[in-house]
């Protein structure tokens, strides 16, 4: 669910790794026009989705949680949200990803004179859908496959409502759906699934987690080389083109990138000084985002982690498909019961030396809400830090508030200062 | 007469007092467990407790506010307030099915403010996959060891078919009372209707059966009524408060069936004949159709239920009951009133809100429908 | 000679209207605060003086709106969907499609050519769009309500105003005020904010042309003008619109005297 070029700042150049990972985002999506020319399969899929398969029968996927977030940050969301309450009849109640999604699914479907955004989905013909994100995205997929006339094939995640990892009979099931799936897709694309392919991408795909989770946990210095926003930019890669070598070339220039700020002493959070250190949680503000980042700088906030970007780490031996659909019930933050959630984001939180946590109500986002609700006592008992929360909303901009925000931020660094000066 | 009175005051008693009722089965030395929305009930009753459902209930939640968003679907909210304050106080446990974004929430805030145990489990999505049967009938076995724990005993596969036996009958009886009224729309309203189908939630299902019957026996011994006021066709996941469903006999409209998740919806499904009894249980919730939190591969399966359902009970509208801030039943809404519009019949809105008691706008719509051949 | 007397009691209004035996307009009248006040009694009284009859003379009313309830001394009483379809589909009979704003709802309304109802849709419950929003803009602007439309309309920049909710608008127009923003183009702001909201309901329901405004917010110039730009049709206003419901209800009470008199 992130974008490339988010928060504009020409004056610097990027970095050879963001030119690498634009590049291979541009081709991914090259990919998805060709499949569309030839009129070949091209599905849409939901952010955590087994894309090993696929990957495998070389059919493209592209995501529309990846894509929403960028539209949004280019504030281009609007008028697909408008299709989905207006003429569709959505409610505002349901996931700004989702009313943009399926608004755009409708204009596509419906309109000869549709402008799309500035990285155009092209038409989809199936849909991937993994329920471990949220139950909503399920609900949306259905609004797409009626929408388009076009199958769903799912990966239901379950929900894990304990602290121990997911029972055997869990992991059954979801092997199961994988091979039932393959199945499926075999006749659906009319090709044979090549099962060494497979493994070869599972390895890669394995490869690139360790690789992202090192570049993040690197970020636990102090000062922390990267921006802390800079992770959402390079979650791209990990959300859309995970089991592929390009993906493990942009995260070894990361890694060697963020060691050389770590050796020479500088950051990419550039010349404020970072006087704290905080851990964001929740999806970001994309229509907000440059206003989020430039309040925080004002106050010398650097948001050193998430817990969200780690969603795409998954760590599993090639081959045992029981350990892969596990992993893929414990990826998301929001799979998982609010005390192992919270419990390892303060574990987290401990170990970057974070003086507080700033949490994104995301209006969009209701189980994350509760994980902030319900884990605020763990945070504080377990960290001792501050956690503060503000409204806003991953896509549709009518719900954040500037004058909020910034209020917040400022009570946030009150408490920080003081705990800090009572150390 | 005398006797559909008695009885249907019988039900908007207990409908109105699930409190006391479960006072009195506690005195009774009896454990209850409380049930939100599709659970295995049958486990419940052959280890010889009570299932019990949860609704929460028409109550502005003061304290839930600390564990769940104000945009949290007005019912679990409502059930996590009386969850917090003890209005549940006397449950030996909760089972949970996770169905929704808001179970997920409402099972991690439910652990930190309530002090009844919780049970929770997961019905898998993904029907259609051959391992889904297995998956339910292993997720059912860890329900059954947590109940058993709850009940300090255990249960015979035998009597387990027994309990599922007697839950199919309760279906059918409450299907043939659903039936029975639509002759007799004259003496059981929305109302009173809403009465039964609610109290049915808290009782024990061989009281149903007894009690039902009987309703239906004295209703049969009443002259059939020819309605000529409108039909209407409930769908969503309550229809509450009693002044809301008042608004539909003052415009002279009948409930003439519904697909609520508190009325209908729990009993349409039998639990099927299978090698075992938990195979049973798990089976049932395999042939769910037309739920908007069972998928379906048919994505049009819940609006061509309502149709079919019109259809065949003569109704003139459907009437979508929205549930404050439930997004799954809000991502079915646009469709099904399209799907039910385009068959020739009108389909309108209203909110269902459990923290206010002001319906006036949905009396007004429901007034509109009536004064207009829509 | 009888009469027939419609009265809309809305939550910030009260209004009424009076037909004569020929089903012509005698009177109308509007007082600026409705249920639950003296208002809907004021009201009545000041319809009978304005035409001059007594209250004997009246030999049916119909009550509507959000206080049709509480009223005591009426024939029956309608919905305010209904009677605004009918109020409106009297006033201009090529109208299809009606919207509403009124004190604390949004409605939206299609009708066939003989002023019945077809399809509705109605704000869920939330402030936003209503006439109760523009009240707490206004409110913070330090302007009254009445001079919002003049106000838009001189505005030479329409100030992005994205929030819907009440209480986070208010801040944005704060904010949009400390940054010396021009009152007017913060007017025209807040305008495209309801308008972008009561359009999207009203392709909800789907806009029929001719589109007609009715409820006291119709009288806001600026407003009609910033809904004409999203839906992308021409917006009809009648002079009477705050008293369409009042106007249908009356034509209502009219019906239902005629029928008395059969029987």
């Amino acid at each position: 669910m992130s974008e490339e070029a988010v928060v504009k700042k020409p004056k610097r150049p990027l970095p050879k790794s963001r030119v690498m990972l634009n590049a291979l985002v541009d081709s991914i999506y090259e990919d998805a026009y060709e499949a569309e020319r030839k009129g070949e399969p091209v599905g849409w899929s939901t952010s955590i989705f087994p894309q090993e398969i696929c990957a495998t029968f070389g059919v493209p996927v592209l995501f529309p949680e990846n894509n929403a977030a960028g539209i949004a940050a280019r504030h281009d969301s609007t008028r697909f949200i408008q299709t989905s309450e207006g003429k569709l009849g959505y409610s505002n109640d349901i996931c700004s990803y989702a009313r943009l999604s399926i608004g755009m699914a409708h204009q596509i479907a419906n309109d000869p004179d549709y402008e799309p955004p500035a990285l155009r989905m092209p038409r989809p013909t199936f849909l991937l859908c993994a329920t471990n994100s949220c139950f909503e995205l399920l609900k949306w997929y259905e609004c797409l496959s009626r929408e388009l006339d076009i199958p769903i094939f799912m990966q239901d995640c379950l929900f894990n409502c304990f602290e121990e990892e997911p029972a055997v009979h869990r992991n059954k099931f979801g092997k199961s759906q994988i091979l039932h799936n393959i199945q499926r897709m075999e006749e659906f694309f009319g090709k044979k699934f090549d099962w060494e392919k497979f493994e070869e991408i599972q390895k890669i795909s394995g490869e690139n987690s360790r690789l992202f989770d090192e570049c993040v946990a690197m970020n636990d210095k102090n000062p922390s080389p990267l921006n802390g926003f800079d992770l959402f930019n390079y979650m791209a890669p990990m959300v859309i083109a995970r089991g592929r070598r390009e993906t493990t070339e942009v995260l070894l220039q990361l890694k060697r990138e963020i060691q050389e700020h770590i050796d020479n002493g500088t950051t990419t959070f550039g010349s404020t000084k970072e006087e704290y250190r905080v851990d964001w949680e929740g999806i970001a503000c994309w229509p907000n985002l440059g206003y989020n980042l430039k309040t925080m700088k004002k106050y010398g906030i650097n948001c050193v982690t998430n817990g969200y970007v780690g969603a795409w780490s998954l760590h599993y031996t090639p081959g045992n498909l029981e350990e892969m659909a596990s992993q893929y019930m414990l990826s998301s933050t929001n799979v998982l019961s609010t005390r192992s959630m919270m419990g390892k984001r303060s574990d987290v939180a401990n170990r970057f030396g974070c003086d507080g946590m700033l949490c994104h109500v995301n209006r969009s986002c209701k189980y994350m809400t509760y994980h902030m609700f319900v884990g605020r006592e763990i945070v504080e008992e377990k960290c001792k830090i501050p956690v503060v929360t503000f409204d806003g909303d991953q896509a549709d901009p009518t719900i954040f508030n500037e004058a909020q925000f910034e209020t917040r931020v400022q009570g946030l660094v009150e408490i920080m200062k003081q705990n800090k000066e009572g150390k | 007469m005398a006797d559909v009175r008695a009885l249907l005051e019988e039900f908007d008693r207990i409908s109105k007092s699930p409190k006391q009722l479960l006072k009195e089965y506690n005195e009774a030395g009896e454990k209850v467990v409380g049930c939100f929305y599709y659970t295995p009930q049958p486990l419940i009753t052959a280890l010889g407790m009570v299932p019990m459902g949860l609704w929460g209930g028409q109550v502005n939640p003061q304290v839930a506010g600390k564990y769940s968003p104000i945009f949290t679907c007005s019912i679990l909210r409502s059930c996590l307030e009386y969850g917090m304050t003890g209005e549940y106080e006397g449950l030996s446990a909760a089972i949970m099915p996770i169905l929704c974004d808001t179970f997920r929430g409402t099972c991690s805030a439910w652990r930190a403010g309530v002090n009844i145990k919780l049970i929770p489990f997961v019905h898998p999505q993904n029907r259609k996959d051959p391992g889904a049967l297995d998956y339910l009938i292993e997720e059912y076995k860890y329900v059954k060891s947590e109940l058993e724990d709850v009940a300090g005993k255990t249960c015979t596969d035998a009597e387990l078919k027994a309990s599922i036996r007697l839950h199919n009958q309760k279906n059918k009886v409450i299907r043939e009372f659903c039936s029975v009224a639509n002759d007799h729309l004259d003496i059981i309203t929305a109302v009173e209707r809403h009465h039964v189908m609610k109290a049915i939630t808290f009782m024990k299902p061989e009281i149903i059966i007894e009690k039902l019957t009987a309703l239906i026996e004295a209703l049969k011994a009443e002259p059939v009524c020819n309605w000529t006021g409108k039909k209407v066709i409930l769908t969503g996941i309550t229809a509450e408060p009693d002044d809301l469903l008042a608004g539909f006999t003052a415009n002279n409209i009948a409930v003439v069936g519904d697909d609520l998740m508190q009325e209908s919806r729990l009993y349409r499904t039998d639990y099927p004949s299978a090698n075992s009894a938990m195979e049973s249980l798990a089976l049932q919730w395999l042939q769910i159709k037309g739920c908007s939190m069972a998928h379906d591969d048919n994505n049009r399966a819940r609006g061509e239920n309502l149709v079919e359902m019109a259809r065949a009970k003569g109704a003139d509208a459907v009437v979508c009951c929205m549930m404050r801030f439930c997004d799954t039943e809000e991502y079915d809404e646009p469709y099904i009133l399209e799907t039910v519009r385009n068959a020739g019949f009108m389909a309108f809105s209203i909110d269902i809100d459990q923290s206010t008691s002001d319906s006036g706008q949905a009396i007004t719509k429901i007034q509109a429908f009536a004064e207009n051949n829509v | 000679m009888m009469y027939a007397m419609g009265i809309d009691i809305g939550s910030t209004a009260s209004k009424a209207a009076l037909l004569d035996e020929n089903g012509k307009i005698v009177g109308k009248e509007i007082v600026p605060i409705g249920t639950g006040t003296v208002g809907p009694q004021k009201v009545f009284n000041q319809v009978l003086e304005s035409a001059d009859i007594d209250k004997e003379q009246i030999a049916w009313i119909t009550a509507t709106g959000y206080g049709r309830f509480a009223f005591e001394g009426i024939n029956d009483q309608k919905s305010e969907l209904s009677c605004h379809a009918k109020g409106i589909s009297y006033l201009m009979p090529d109208i299809h499609t009606i919207i509403d704003i009124g004190g604390q709802d949004i409605k939206v309304m299609t009708i066939n050519d003989k002023g019945g109802l077809m399809n509705f849709v109605m704000n869920d419950k939330c402030a936003a769009g209503t006439g109760r929003f523009l009240d707490t803009m206004a409110k913070v602007l330090d302007v009254e309500t009445e001079d919002l439309s003049d106000l838009s309309l001189q505005a030479d920049e329409v100030a992005e105003i994205s929030s819907t909710c009440t209480v986070f608008a208010e801040s944005e127009v704060i904010s949009k005020l400390s940054s010396k923003i021009k009152t007017e183009n913060i007017v025209a702001g807040i305008h495209k904010s309801v308008a972008r909201r009561v359009a999207s309901l009203a392709q909800r329901c789907g806009v029929k042309e001719e589109v007609a405004m009715s409820g006291g917010v119709a009288l806001n110039n600026g407003l009609v003008q910033s809904l004409e730009e999203e839906l992308k049709c021409k917006i009809r206003v009648h002079e009477d619109c705050q008293l369409a419901g009042a106007i249908g209800a009356a034509l209502y009470a009219y019906e239902g005297m005629k029928r008395e008199r059969m029987e």
